[in-house]
């Protein structure tokens, strides 16, 4: 149990991507279910962007001085997850544009009357 | 009888992943296996080979430049995708 | 959304939003930053046009006719330098590049700020196409 309490970071983007999931089951409204979507995705990126961090070291950006290649974070993870939050951005829109559509075509958001209306 | 099922399934899986986070190495070691030689590498010749400062940057748009290319076409994908779906000019043209 | 108030203020202010950011875009080699921060700041500004002022004056500003072709090349022109930077550089083959120059300075790094510059500008012209389009369905 005192691994969960050191590695606090990692412990709680994991309950953050359960909390996603149980919105993304729970309620039958369309925007309700992306905006569990989107939670889940902030879960991942927080869980990468706390690997790069290592102690009493600081942000990789040289100010004024060279300060040797110990006095500075893992600059890796950062840049990788730059690309994944703008295909979460791009993921959001098509589901509202698909959304927008559906509403349009049945009149209403509920999952469960537009299953009742398809006739399944 | 489905929200009770919904609820048990993701106390499982968040105590499925919490078993794994247990494995974990300690967090923020300078010891870590995540800390190797690509990141010394890139820390080390980051000014020498593309003159930027923000180390993020250099790596973003000179080593990784491929990366932000298609990154970019994700973006143009995405907008060409919905304009399709909600542009109402002379969509009933018929 | 048409009162007095918020058109006198916008006048003054979205000059002042559209220099920050490109002031994001440009110091993007030297400070946390870069292409994308700079361009959201960007698109936030022409979205805030548009809801103060209304469709028509937006419409006359911001042409789909004008937007859509800069969008194209952008990409392309990106595609284009960095193709030409992955081609002649790997291969020890030393064509004509832009100077690295001194670190510190604005003009300096090679290819960083043209494609600094790029990135922004998508960004920015595809978050205000997608906000005008939720908002009327036409651009």
């Amino acid at each position: 149990m005192e691994a969960l309490l050191t590695n606090y970071y990692e412990a709680c983007s994991m309950i953050l991507f359960g909390v996603g999931f149980a919105v993304l089951l729970l309620h039958s409204n369309l925007i309700k279910k992306i905006i569990g979507m989107n939670i889940m995705d902030t879960a991942i990126f927080l869980f990468f962007i706390a690997k790069g961090y290592i102690e009493k070291r600081e942000a990789p950006i040289i100010v004024d001085v060279y300060k040797g290649v110990d006095a500075y974070i893992n600059p890796v993870p950062s840049s990788l997850m730059l690309t994944g939050i703008v295909v979460a951005v791009s993921t959001t829109a098509f589901a509202l544009a698909l959304t927008v559509k559906l509403h349009e075509e049945y009149g209403t958001i509920e999952l469960d009357e537009i299953m009742k209306m398809k006739g399944d | 009888m489905r929200k009770l099922a919904a609820i048990i399934l993701t106390v499982g899986l968040i105590l499925i992943l919490l078993l794994g986070v247990q494995e974990l190495p300690s967090f923020g070691k300078p010891d870590n296996p995540d800390n190797n030689e690509v990141s010394r590498y890139y820390i080390e010749n980051a000014t020498k080979d593309t003159g930027a400062t923000n180390i993020v940057t250099g790596i973003i748009l000179d080593y990784r430049a491929f990366d932000t290319f298609v990154e970019s076409s994700v973006l143009f994908t995405a907008s060409i995708i919905v304009i399709l779906i909600l542009k109402k000019n002379g969509n009933k043209t018929e | 959304m048409k009162s007095v108030i918020l058109k006198e203020i916008s006048k003054v202010i979205i000059p002042f939003i559209q220099i920050f950011g490109v002031y994001v875009i440009f110091h993007g080699h030297l400070s946390p930053g870069g292409g994308f921060a700079g361009g959201t700041i960007i698109g936030a500004s022409f979205i805030l046009y548009r809801i103060v002022f209304g469709m028509e004056y937006a419409q006359k500003k911001f042409k789909y006719e004008i937007l859509m072709p800069i969008l194209c090349f952008s990409i392309m022109l990106y595609g284009i330098l960095k193709g030409y930077s992955f081609i002649t550089g790997g291969s020890h083959l030393n064509f004509p590049q832009p100077p690295l120059g001194t670190s510190g300075d604005i003009l300096s790094g090679g290819f960083l700020l043209p494609l600094n510059i790029l990135v922004g500008t998508i960004v920015a012209i595809v978050i205000y196409f997608l906000y005008s389009l939720f908002d009327k369905g036409e651009i």
